[in-house]
């Protein structure tokens, strides 16, 4: 079939519309690598001499460190509370009838309208009025607060994507619940539930606007510690650090998707 | 026998959690209606002073920078997230679809920080952008980005354009083509097609997409914070700055609390405003 | 152990019943999906619950399985009251339509999955797995994965897994459908050797009469979430007592009559100007007025336009199935406007042809009028 002049024109303005916004996507990520190579601590464009030596600042710079170190515990140890609590209010929540249960769903799922900044605020004066300590595991409970609700969403999915008849037939087979669970249930849901993990794990570890609000200096997580460095100083170890960042992001994501198919994790097969 | 079988182990901690998310918010209405003693991070005795002072002109306009700013970064997500994710839905090789999946999804992962900062150096005076702009002789000086709403609105597009798309897509993906062939098979174009068709049945996504990019900018704080850089004042700003500068905590609780009535009424009425529409273009 | 421990069912000494039904009801959110039923399957006994979407018949497998708590009423598997008993205290056997093959384990895992939740020695279990798997002609196919096997491998292996356990009642929820017309044939005839050579009782739920009526020792025809009727194939098929059962089961003609007088099973009809005297099965006939006579198409031949007795047509379709033609006549007096004739595959009968519709004295039925 032969396409009009007309066609041909569309099919064109579409595919440079879309690498435009493509390039637009992409732009920043390109740019703050070239600005990370940049000798001088003051960016030109293009850079007049070249460098690593931003690269060797954030290595050396002790905040950036500790910061690593505790987003990484914070983004393991909330991702896994958060996928405990998760999936398991997913289950009850497309299972069973029960008191509240309508109302406990509005609370969870709350983070996704109220703010990140508000919910920070809450867990600050909250624990400021109740005279708790405010240390890792609060930053934890504000984590696991903001992720929850992409948990239980995964994991809800996977539970009505699973066919209830593999459950029925071990039932049938004289399985005990507690054996269905265990032998059925959770073996033909674990790829959702890492799923749902990792993508927690990295929610987590993106977080920064609730985390400034309860953080302290024992506590402060790598995001804060970038948003710090870049009030205080212009040079590029910010870009440096940015980079090695969104390479790391990037491997993930591309693993992620190799396992799990990100287009059926998302729902727009 | 138990016909709701680990109901009580499956539910508590997910329960435990609904309930320190409450406490936490029980606490910023009480705090929002307790006196700034000066000096002191411990709040005085009950008073409705805190909102009074919300009818300043500066949290005036701040209200005002963040509604615009979610309209306008609303707006832009749409227009460019729809094309984005009509082509990746459409897109016949399957290495483009994930091609185009994953790199509409990059700025999601990238956290707040960096995508800001990069932005910072695209858009600043001596930034990546005015150099490109100056060298091919296209301007004089240096455009202001930064400090602008502008420059604000292209790094928050940028920034919510990955859901925008994702939402759009997944709405995309659930139409069945057989409607478009059956519309080409009567005659119509492509555009008609489009027109009538495929973005009637993708309305849904729309307003969803919509909704979640306006609560996402709303949320929004590095980006203003850094790219408005005290120039474009956001309620999330507003909010930080009476916290940690002034150290006023029951009126950043009263600020938040109006800012999250605010969002909430304006989300309210635009989907009561699309829900009009419908029925309006039903008959 | 449940033997001991539960109340009994009643029954009448020297009668083995499998599975007793008293008052059986289910309903959803105020809409019945099952009226209250009573029924007794005998033990071996082969009985399909065969109706249209919706009537209720996966409702009763799932009741008896134990996936669905009954409203109302006592079920009992075997004499033991099993009302309450969750279903893997149950002892059944189920294939459902898709199989449900758990896709993480091996054809033999999922053969043995029943024996390993009764704790039965690693020895017995590799032994009576090997015996199920021969007994589906399946040996060779032990460590494959259920996604490598073909349709009708893939329910070999969910009959394996569910007899395999020797199962106390053996359910089947539409086993056949998802198989090509070819396989099903096959997979019934196999299906019904194998249950009758265990001496199985089964209970097997479809939508499709003719496999109900080639597999089952009795049907139970189910609509509105109630039995209709129910009896051995040849009952439902030459006896049917209500208009639903003698449409959904076979092919029927259905003529708008009205009854002048009855007596005994005799009748006087007429319709139109056309009188007849027939001879029903029925012992129970509608009162005089406006009724629905009911004819197989086998049951009717084809005569001359104006023979006396005879409804008169005229022809409107002819459609070759190889062995035999339909010949669909347009009739006034057919419910439909269409009367149907199965005639010699060389009967040759230009639309239009005006003819007539001998009917037979004896083995019509007659409905009240809906």
């Amino acid at each position: 079939m032969k396409k009009s002049l007309a066609d041909h024109l569309l099919d064109w303005s579409g595919r440079i519309f879309l690498t435009a916004i493509l390039g637009f996507l992409v732009l920043p990520f390109f740019v703050v690598a070239i600005a990370s190579f940049n000798k001088g601590a003051i960016l030109s464009f293009p850079p007049e001499a070249w460098s690593v030596q931003w690269y060797v600042n954030a290595f050396e710079y002790r905040d950036f460190g500790a910061g690593l170190r505790n987003s990484l515990r914070i983004a393991a140890i909330g991702a896994g509370i958060a996928l405990i609590a998760g999936a398991g209010f997913a289950f009850v929540f497309q299972r069973y009838e029960f008191r509240f249960k309508s109302g406990l769903n509005a609370i969870l799922m709350s983070p996704l309208i109220i703010p990140n900044f508000t919910i920070g605020l809450g867990i600050l004066i909250l624990t400021a009025s109740a005279s708790l300590p405010r240390n890792l595991w609060t930053v934890v409970t504000v984590h696991v607060i903001i992720v929850l609700p992409f948990v239980v969403r995964s994991v809800y999915v996977s539970l009505q994507n699973l066919e209830r008849n593999y459950e029925n037939a071990a039932e049938s087979l004289g399985a005990s619940p507690a054996y269905v669970l265990l032998t059925i249930t959770a073996p033909l849901l674990l790829p959702g539930l890492i799923a749902g993990g990792i993508f927690a794990a990295i929610l987590s570890f993106n977080e920064f606007t609730a985390s400034l609000y309860v953080v302290n200096r024992g506590t402060t997580t790598l995001p804060v510690a970038m948003y710090n460095y870049v009030r205080e100083y212009a040079d590029p170890t910010l870009a440096a650090i940015s980079v090695m960042y969104a390479l790391a992001v990037a491997v993930l994501l591309l693993v992620l998707h190799r396992i799990f198919r990100l287009e059926r994790v998302l729902n727009v097969e | 026998m138990s016909k709701r079988p680990f109901l009580g182990w499956f539910a508590s901690p997910s329960i435990l959690i609904a309930f320190g998310l409450t406490a936490s918010f029980l606490a910023i209405i009480q705090y929002s209606l307790r006196a700034h003693v000066p000096g002191s991070l411990d709040p005085g005795g009950f008073t409705f002073d805190n909102f009074t002072t919300l009818w300043h002109l500066a949290y005036g306009r701040a209200f005002m920078n963040s509604l615009l700013l979610c309209i306008w970064t609303a707006v832009f997500a749409l227009l460019i997230g729809y094309p984005l994710a009509y082509a990746m839905i459409r897109a016949r090789s399957g290495l483009l679809r994930s091609a185009i999946l994953l790199i509409s999804l990059t700025p999601l992962f990238m956290g707040e920080i960096v995508r800001t900062y990069s932005w910072m150096i695209v858009l600043g005076n001596r930034g990546f952008l005015n150099s490109v702009l100056l060298k091919l002789g296209l301007i004089d000086s240096p455009i202001g980005f930064m400090f602008t709403m502008t420059g604000v609105v292209i790094a928050l597009v940028h920034f919510t354009l990955p859901i925008v798309v994702v939402m759009l897509a997944a709405a995309l993906s659930h139409i069945d083509r057989n409607l478009e062939r059956a519309a080409t098979s009567l005659g119509a174009g492509r555009v008609r097609v489009f027109f009538t068709v495929t973005l009637p049945l993708s309305m849904p996504g729309v307003v969803a997409a919509t909704s979640t990019a306006f609560a996402w900018t709303f949320s929004a704080f590095a980006t203003p914070q850094m790219i408005g850089g005290g120039q474009v004042s956001t309620i999330s700003t507003m909010v930080y700055q009476v916290g940690f500068a002034s150290f006023n905590f029951p009126l950043a609780a009263s600020l938040s609390l109006t800012g999250l009535l605010f969002a909430i009424a304006v989300l309210a009425l635009f989907n009561t405003g699309i829900r009009r529409l419908e029925k309006y273009g039903a008959h | 152990m449940l033997s001991d421990t539960l109340p009994k069912a009643a029954s009448k000494t020297g009668e083995q019943i499998a599975v007793q039904i008293d008052g059986v009801g289910k309903s959803f959110a105020g809409t019945v999906a099952l009226k209250p039923i009573w029924l007794k399957i005998a033990r071996g006994e082969f009985l399909t619950l065969l109706g249209p979407s919706g009537c209720g018949k996966t409702t009763l497998l799932n009741l008896i399985a134990g996936f669905l708590e009954a409203d109302a009423g006592e079920l009992f598997i075997h004499r033991d009251l099993v009302t309450r008993v969750p279903p893997h205290l149950r002892e059944i056997g189920i294939v459902f339509q898709n199989y449900a093959l758990f896709p993480h384990m091996s054809v033999a895992q999922n053969v043995a999955y029943g024996l390993r939740t009764r704790r039965v020695s690693k020895v017995e279990i590799t032994e009576r797995v090997r015996e199920a798997l021969a007994l589906v002609k399946l040996e060779d196919f032990a460590d494959r994965r259920p996604r490598q096997l073909s349709g009708g491998q893939q329910q070999r292996v969910a009959l394996a897994r569910a007899l395999v356990i020797r199962p106390r009642v053996l359910l089947l929820d539409e086993p056949f459908s998802a198989l090509d017309r070819n396989l099903r044939g096959a997979m019934q005839v196999e299906l019904r050797e194998i249950q009758s050579s265990l001496g199985l009782t089964t209970v097997f739920v479809t939508h499709d009469q003719s496999e109900a009526l080639s597999m089952s020792d009795r049907i139970a025809v189910m609509s509105r979430a109630q039995i209709q009727q129910i009896g051995t194939p040849d009952e439902i098929y030459d006896r049917p007592q209500s208009r639903f059962v003698s449409t959904f089961v076979g092919d029927a003609n259905l003529f708008s009559a009205t009854l002048i007088s009855s007596s005994g099973k005799d009748v006087r009809l007429k319709l139109g100007e056309v009188g007849l005297d027939l001879t029903t099965y029925q012992s129970d006939l509608p009162a005089p007025g406006p009724v629905t006579l009911f004819v197989r198409p086998e049951h009717c031949r084809l005569t001359e336009a104006g023979s006396p007795g005879a409804v008169p047509a005229t022809v409107a379709l002819a459609v070759y199935q190889g062995s035999y033609t339909e010949l669909y006549l347009d009739c006034p007096f057919a419910d439909t406007g269409r009367a149907m004739l199965r005639v010699p595959a060389s009967t040759v009968m230009a639309p239009g042809t005006a003819v007539g519709i001998a009917l037979p004295q004896q083995g019509p039925a007659i409905f009240p009028k809906e």
